[in-house]
């Protein structure tokens, strides 16, 4: 196992490699760049062009590439030091924003992918804690009044956006009932003792920090909301896939067996069908997990959740490359780390593919 | 002998959109104790659900055993309650069905899946379901046994599953063991190996065994008694010597003629049996098998044909079956 597992790191470094080099190429591809304009204004050519000389812009493209993999040190001519400069990626330097003066994309990462992490780990306990019970019952009472409210409530999800549902949930449970908060994420880190030191010793508080809020009772309620939004989506998928997935191994021969063996419809369904059902609903689970902890746009802006989501959005129109970058390769990377563990947990669910 | 079960009046119909498929149309029949009785028939005659109807392992809905009764060792398993029918199933009627690539199941070991039904009709504790799964596998001839009790349905050749399948079913020494065309999905080396498996431990352990099967080859070998099915009613029923020799149902003559022997003549052909068995949604009047039929005569069409014993062990459901007698004597009969 720990040998799959090395192998499987192994090859995720081509993989990011080219990620890397064609988000590179492609984010520059655009016409425009970075400072076509500041607010509304467009800025003088000789302002843009003290900009770009800055962020060593004006570089061959293969040396802003190698810069950008391997720092300004390396790659860059001796003399030419003047300008922001970077340790490149693969020493965890994403560098720094075009948009955002003298914040690196580091440090965009590490406040808002905490709170998007939060947001959408919450949102997925919701989406697997409804989603994969419902699917169940409502296989296991095939054809039945619950199996027909269940799967009619399961399209609702799926088709009702995120865009209609929050504004909706917003209206009708924040303005006129007043439950919850109209907007926004109060999350405290757990280790605020910790967080403190790094902010007395005028230090960065590390991600981790900020990555587990404190459980109070503030936290939570300003979560209700925008989790519901996002979990109800992911539930009514997962409801869906469960229990077509159930349904179909239900029938097999291998359930029949069960049954003439004389063992009890639960001990057929939880011994002998749950496993196999779930091996297509873990598939979609490595992908939902990595897209939803890594930010999303729509739920983010309507409640006003400063995570990670709309820089994904934002960068891309601001020509901030960096940031694209950098967003990009966060998600490739959580996208491996996702199946990776998808692949680790089919092994444990289905021997026929256990490697040797 | 005493009488192990008796099945009478059996119908299973399923209610589909298309309409009602009668797929069990009110089948009688007794099975002694020790007993093997090889049911025979196409596919889609109603051989598979009339035995899956005896330990209700009918899905329900679409399907339900309309009428009948089951009497096994005296109770009818028809009116037990689910708790009551679970304690039969596994333990005192085993089953193993066609195809043992898919009657596995994929994700557990097979020694899990031999030990559960140990554990739950023998109260057997893990150590000891353990031990007796090992002699099971031992006694279906499976190499390494102890090894093997670990390993997953894939890692057993087809013939080899359905040995598990087998060990299976005999591990809580049922009294009755149903076949459902075990050897059907094999390898015709395999086929033989398994009916020669069954044959051997049927003489050690003295279960009764009801055997499906489309192949009157593998019938000749090993069973006491034979019924023909066709289109969900039982056709005939002989003992098997009398069966080959003195076939009375032009549906079992059919089928006799088209599986090829070895001490026929180079010159003679197979004679297929023309057209197809009737959809089991509107089943015309009279004989199901007319259409098909070469005896046919108007009657056949219009009234359903009584069933005639014609010795006390040997039944029939034809109009002409003494025409048919008739015919084999002019023509020498039919060769055991």
């Amino acid at each position: 196992m720990l040998q799959f597992v090395i192998r499987r790191i192994i090859w995720t470094i081509p993989v990011l490699l080219l990620v890397t080099f064609f988000t590179f190429a492609l984010v520059r591809a655009i016409p425009g760049g970075p400072f076509d304009f500041a607010g509304d204004k467009s800025l003088p050519p000789a302002v843009v062009k003290n900009l770009e000389a800055k962020y060593h812009l004006n570089d061959p493209m293969w040396m802003q590439f190698c810069s950008y993999l391997i720092g300004d040190a390396i790659c860059r001519p001796e003399g030419s030091e003047e300008g922001v400069s970077s340790k490149g990626v693969l020493l965890g330097d994403l560098g720094p924003s075009f948009r955002y003066r003298g914040r690196t994309v580091n440090d965009i990462i590490s406040t808002a992918l905490p709170i998007s992490m939060q947001l959408g780990f919450l949102a997925m306990l919701l989406g697997i804690g409804i989603g994969i019970p419902a699917g169940i019952i409502a296989a296991l009472k095939h054809n039945t009044p619950l199996d027909y409210s269940a799967t009619f409530i399961a399209i609702l999800g799926v088709s009702i956006s995120n865009v209609v549902l929050g504004p909706f949930l917003i209206w009708v449970f924040a303005l006129k009932l007043g439950w919850f908060p109209v907007a926004t994420w109060k999350a405290e880190p757990l280790f605020s003792n910790i967080a403190q030191q790094y902010i007395a010793a005028g230090e960065p508080v590390p991600m981790w920090v900020n990555l587990i809020p404190k459980p109070t009772f503030d936290f939570f309620h300003h979560a209700v909301l925008p989790v519901v939004t996002l979990g109800t989506g992911l539930s009514a998928v997962l409801a869906r896939l469960t229990r077509g997935s159930l349904l179909q191994v239900i029938r097999e021969d291998y359930i029949r067996t069960a049954r003439a063996k004389g063992l009890r419809e639960r001990a057929v369904i939880v011994r002998h069908a749950l496993k196999n059902s779930l091996i297509p609903v873990v598939t979609i689970l490595g992908p939902m997990f990595a897209g939803v902890l890594t930010g999303t746009f729509v739920v983010e802006q309507i409640f006003a959740i400063p995570g990670l989501g709309r820089h994904f959005v934002t960068s891309v129109g601001n020509r901030d490359y960096p940031v694209v970058l950098g967003t990009t390769l966060l998600y490739a990377v959580a996208i491996v780390i996702a199946n990776m563990l998808v692949d680790i947990t089919y092994a444990w669910l289905d021997p026929r593919v256990r490697l040797e | 002998m005493t009488t192990l079960l008796e099945v009478k009046g059996l119908k299973t119909y399923f209610f589909t959109e298309e309409g009602v498929v009668q797929a069990v149309n009110g089948i009688s029949y007794k099975l002694d104790k020790g007993e093997l009785l090889a049911i025979v028939g196409e596919s889609g005659c109603g051989k598979s659900v009339g035995v899956m109807s005896l330990i209700r392992l009918i899905p329900q809905p679409p399907g339900k055993i309309v009428a009948g009764e089951v009497l096994f060792e005296g109770r009818d398993l028809l009116q037990m309650s689910d708790d009551e029918i679970r304690q039969v199933r596994g333990n005192r009627i085993a089953m193993i069905f066609q195809d043992p690539m898919t009657s596995l199941n994929p994700v557990l070991t097979i020694g899990f899946q031999i030990m559960e039904a140990l554990q739950l009709h023998l109260g057997m504790d893990k150590e000891q379901a353990r031990k007796r799964a090992i002699e099971l596998l031992e006694m279906v001839g499976i190499p390494g046994a102890e090894k093997r009790l670990d390993d997953y349905p894939h890692q057993f050749s087809g013939g080899m599953r359905q040995r598990v399948m087998i060990a299976m079913g005999l591990s809580c020494n049922p009294q009755l063991l149903i076949a459902d065309e075990p050897t059907t999905a094999l390898d015709v080396t395999i086929q033989a190996q398994i009916v020669d498996l069954v044959k051997g431990l049927r003489e050690k352990i003295g279960m009764a065994i009801i055997w499906i099967t489309h192949d009157l080859g593998v019938v000749a070998g090993i069973a006491d008694r034979v019924i023909v099915m066709y289109a969900g009613k039982i056709v005939e029923e002989a003992e098997v010597h009398d069966l080959y020799a003195n076939p009375h149902h032009p549906y079992t003559l059919g089928l006799l003629k088209s599986i090829p022997r070895l001490d026929q003549g180079h010159d003679e052909k197979l004679i297929p049996i023309e057209g197809l068995p009737p959809d089991l949604v509107d089943l015309p009047p009279g004989c199901p098998f007319a259409p098909r039929c070469s005896y046919r005569v108007d009657r056949c069409t219009e009234e359903d044909p009584p069933t005639d014993y014609v010795t006390p062990l040997h039944r029939v459901a034809c109009w002409r079956w003494e025409d048919v007698i008739a015919d084999q004597s002019k023509n020498g009969g039919q060769r055991v």
